[in-house]
């Protein structure tokens, strides 16, 4: 789920930058650090929206550096369990297949892909198909699943999706 | 692990029919999954009605027929709890629990996918997955291949190598200011590839890490038609020395339909269904880059690599030792250019060559790349790549290859490889198939053959109903039936016997003028040939014609196999079969060190030398030629001579062979002997190059990590010219009075 909310982040900035840019350095230096990374609480940070304030400047002792502790406001994605995505497939094999939901990358077992499609190795890509080949699900195909559990970590987010339920499997474009 | 059975009830308030069971008792369920229709009993109007399962597990017992009545509260059947049998990233596949958090038994162990460590299956769902992979192998009529990279299907070095080499692959791996490697595919690679695949399903099994693997199998297999996902590299392998451990994660139904080609065999521990591939050798000075740890990474840097200095040499003569300097200051600066022409070429490679005009184009844009960065640039280089593109069009690399150019010629040198061995292996793997699914339809029941049994009968076929006789090819002090020529002869399905017999068909003969070579002439069936017809039997598992290796009067010098010829059902422990490995190995034998004994020679060794010497010199019940090198060896020690180094490698090389047999030495100088003219010609610059580079090691431009190793790989140069070595005698000299 996309949330826009409020975040903060201490920039630490060389004296070098100490001079009329030195705001602007910050600014362009909190899109640097922050858009793309990944928190447990709140999910891959898309993008920042607006930046609300730049408090004051603390240069630390010894060093010369300065912390600026900046409040800004951004798109953040979290994927929850229950949550129903649309996702880019991005390798298929015997055990299931791997999908890509933007950022977040999502196993499918093979037992919670339906029963009626099957996976066929021999055909370049490799898919999962149904018999009258009605549905055919390789890599780059997009695909609608259910996230059924998420491996929250420091660094990244990963999850376990499923195609078991009503509406969900290939978007026909 | 204690599995929790639970009873699904019927949670409706009213009672209902069941109309249909969508599952079965063993089914594995995952959430959602629909288990039954039902409709509730006695509605006024039609409907059906899906029960879905909110919990994840396996169908236990099925309490409940179709057709029966369910009240509220009954149950309708038992399920089992997940068994968590697919793992990913330790949370449960079907379920999406996090196998962390709580304290469960993880029953999935196996990691079935080539290149996803993480993803771990059961050993019951692996057991089912192998089948039906084994099923679907076997009605395809396929067999699975593994392939090795390194030295088998390609060649790769970081050491420089000359930009402008034809077929030669330019890339980094580990972004902009990562080293760089030169792969080279070996001839006829896409052809083999091609051939092989309807036949085998491919899978890559290689120790280079994982981005080189796949770098690589970008470049043989541009639209993973051959490899797919299936690429097994070393981070993902079990054991650091051996690809066997992952077989059994790969093929949990047993690797009976599995066969292997690699140019080593210790990897595999010797398996029997192990084809050993002649190993493809094209740079010198490299050998395998990514060998498994603790061996030497230049264990098979036999002299066999095309001497690209040589070729620097002919096509450029640029041969003092300031241009050569020069070279290495443009090739790092370069070094920029060169990333961006990657980038465009891999846009070439994207594009797929088969129109001509449209290479035409890229070769006009190329050059002009080219000539954009170095300006000096004529025409005559485009008239020359259109010639090669016309010459051969499916190795659209060249034009590659040319943009990444860096010298002020840019000639693309087209480098003569002489090797055809993917021929002969295409033709080996094609026996094997036949082989297998010859079995395969004679069994009735549906078994399955062991290729471990097929392919050495395969091999076994080669020389049947050869009798062979060697003359002066086993040592008299080794047992015939010890030999590694008999062992190999033996695997072929050759008799061999000690004496000549009525029925003899073959005398392997290393020299002329033996009793036995004098009996053999005057037999009319008898076919006297040299021991390399034995090797090239067992190389090219084929019955090879003898007369292009009848004796003649100088006899061979080959009187040992080449370490492929081996015949792993055969192998026992024999000392001689690693000699010349060894040799390679040995720490004094290295070139670098006889390059610059300041560097490598701490005073420490010196002292070790000593002792050395005074150890033979004190040994007085053997006197050989060994001592007397040695001492010369200590003299000059002691004298501080220039050309100190050349002796002392040589005298504890020689100190090291009086391990070894005693007619082995022979032999070995008279490698060295056969190889001269070879090796004065490529040590003619190297040396000088070389000797800069130990000099100059700090401001040294192309320092990979390999290049240090590279070079100590080279022989020890008896036949550098004097003149060199007298000038960086003297070179060494002042330095090393300056340090004192």
């Amino acid at each position: 789920m996309f949330y826009h909310i409020s975040l903060e982040h201490e920039i630490l900035l060389h004296p070098q930058y100490f001079g009329p840019q030195l705001l602007e350095k910050v600014k362009t230096k909190l899109y640097t650090e922050v858009e793309g990374t990944c928190t447990g609480k709140y999910g891959f940070v898309i993008a920042v929206t607006t930046i609300d304030s730049i408090g004051a400047g603390l240069i630390l002792p010894g060093q010369g550096y300065v912390v600026y502790p900046v409040k800004y406001k951004a798109i953040v994605f979290r994927p929850f369990k229950g949550e129903v995505l649309d996702a880019v497939v991005r390798q298929v094999n015997k055990v299931g297949m791997f999908a890509e939901i933007g950022p977040l990358s999502c196993f499918i077992s093979h037992h919670s892909i339906p029963a009626e499609m099957e996976f066929c190795p021999n055909v370049n890509p490799q898919c999962y198909k149904t018999k009258d080949e009605d549905v055919v699900i390789h890599a780059e195909g997009e695909i609608r699943l259910k996230i059924v559990g998420t491996r929250v970590d420091a660094t990244g987010i990963f999850a376990i999706g499923t195609l078991m339920d009503d509406y969900l499997g290939l978007i026909s474009s | 692990m204690a599995e929790k059975t639970m009873c699904i009830s019927q949670q409706q308030t009213k009672p209902i029919k069941i109309l249909k069971w969508k599952v079965s008792e063993g089914n594995t369920v995952s959430i959602g999954r629909v288990i039954l229709l039902y409709d509730f009993d006695g509605a006024s109007k039609e409907e059906q009605r899906k029960l879905k399962v909110t919990q994840a597990g396996t169908i236990h017992k099925i309490v409940a027929q179709e057709g029966a009545i369910v009240k509220p509260g009954e149950t309708l059947c038992e399920l089992k709890e997940c068994t968590h049998p697919t793992v990913m990233n330790d949370m449960c596949g079907e379920c999406g629990t996090d196998l962390r958090k709580n304290d469960v038994t993880v029953a999935a162990s196996v990691p079935m996918v080539h290149a996803i460590p993480d993803l771990k299956v059961s050993e019951e769902l692996a057991q089912k997955l192998g089948k039906a992979d084994v099923d679907r192998l076997l009605k395809d009529r396929k067999l699975v291949l593994l392939v090795d990279l390194d030295q088998t299907l390609i060649h790769t070095t970081n050491d420089n190598v000359q930009p402008n080499i034809k077929d030669v692959y330019h890339f980094q791996l580990y972004g902009p200011n990562s080293p760089w490697y030169y792969t080279r595919l070996r001839p006829g690679t896409h052809d083999f590839l091609n051939n092989i695949y309807p036949l085998f399903e491919l899978h890559i099994c290689t120790f280079g890490a994982r981005n080189y693997a796949h770098m690589i199998a970008a470049f043989l297999d541009r639209d993973q038609r051959f490899f797919s996902n299936r690429i097994l590299s070393r981070d993902e392998c079990f054991d650091p020395t051996s690809k066997k451990a992952n077989l059994k994660a790969l093929f949990p139904c047993g690797d009976n339909m599995v066969c292997i080609i690699d140019d080593r065999e210790d990897v595999w521990s010797n398996a029997a269904n192990l084809i050993h591939v002649k190993p493809y050798h094209f740079f010198q000075h490299t050998g395998d880059i990514n060998a498994p740890p603790g061996l030497d990474k230049h264990e098979n840097d036999n002299k066999l690599g095309v001497d690209l200095s040589k070729v620097k040499v002919i096509k450029k003569e640029q041969t003092s030792n300031n241009d050569q300097v020069k070279l290495n200051d443009a090739s790092d600066t370069n070094n920029e250019i060169k990333k961006d022409s990657t980038e465009n070429s891999e846009k070439d490679d994207s594009q797929k060559p088969e129109t001509k005009p449209n290479e035409a184009g890229q070769n006009g844009d190329t050059t002009e790349i080219v000539e954009n960065k170095t300006e000096k640039q004529s025409e005559t280089p485009q008239v020359e790549l259109k010639e090669n593109l016309d010459t051969q069009p499916e190795s659209d690399c060249n034009t590659q290859n040319h943009q990444e150019t860096k010298c002020p010629e840019n000639h693309l040198i087209e480098v003569e490889d002489s090797d055809d061995y993917l021929l002969h292996l295409e033709d080996i793997l094609k026996r094997i198939h036949q082989a297998f699914y010859e079995d395969y339809d004679r069994m009735e029941s549906g078994e399955v053959p062991d290729l471990k049994k097929v392919i050495p009968r395969v091999r076994g076929r080669v020389l049947k109903g050869c009798k062979l006789v060697f003359s002066g090819l086993v040592p008299t002090h080794i047992k015939l039936e010890q030999s590694k020529a008999y062992q190999i002869a033996k695997s072929l399905g050759a008799e061999v016997t000690q004496e000549l017999e009525e029925d003899t068909t073959h005398l392997v003969a290393v020299r002329p003028g033996t009793a036995k070579v004098n009996a053999g002439r005057r037999k009319k069936n008898l076919k006297i040939v040299t021991p390399d017809w034995l090797w090239s039997c067992a190389e090219r598992w084929e019955h090879v014609n003898e007369k292009i290796f009848a004796l003649n009067s100088k006899g061979s010098k080959n009187r040992h196999p080449p370490p492929h010829c081996s015949s792993p059902e055969h192998i026992i422990s024999y000392p001689e079969h690693n000699t010349p490995a060894m040799r390679k190995r040995t720490p004094s034998g290295r070139f670098m060190d006889t390059i610059n004994p300041l560097m490598s020679f701490s005073s420490a060794d010196i002292a070790d030398m000593d002792k050395e010497v005074e150890d033979i010199l004190d040994d007085e019940s053997d006197t050989s030629e060994d001592e007397k090198n040695a001492k010369t060896a200590a003299a000059n020690i002691e004298k501080n001579e220039p050309n100190r180094s050349t002796s002392s490698s040589s005298s504890s090389e020689d100190s090291l062979t009086a391990e070894y047999p005693k007619g082995y030495k022979r032999k070995r100088e008279e490698n060295d002997l056969s190889n001269d003219p070879s090796n004065s010609t490529e040590d003619d610059e190297s040396p000088s190059i070389k000797f800069r580079r130990g000099e100059y090691v700090g401001s040294e431009l192309d320092l990979e990590p390999d290049s240090q190793e590279s070079d100590g790989s080279m022989e020890a140069p008896d036949e550098v010219d004097d003149g060199e070595w007298n000038m960086m005698g003297a070179a060494l000299e002042r330095e090393f009075l300056s340090n004192n």
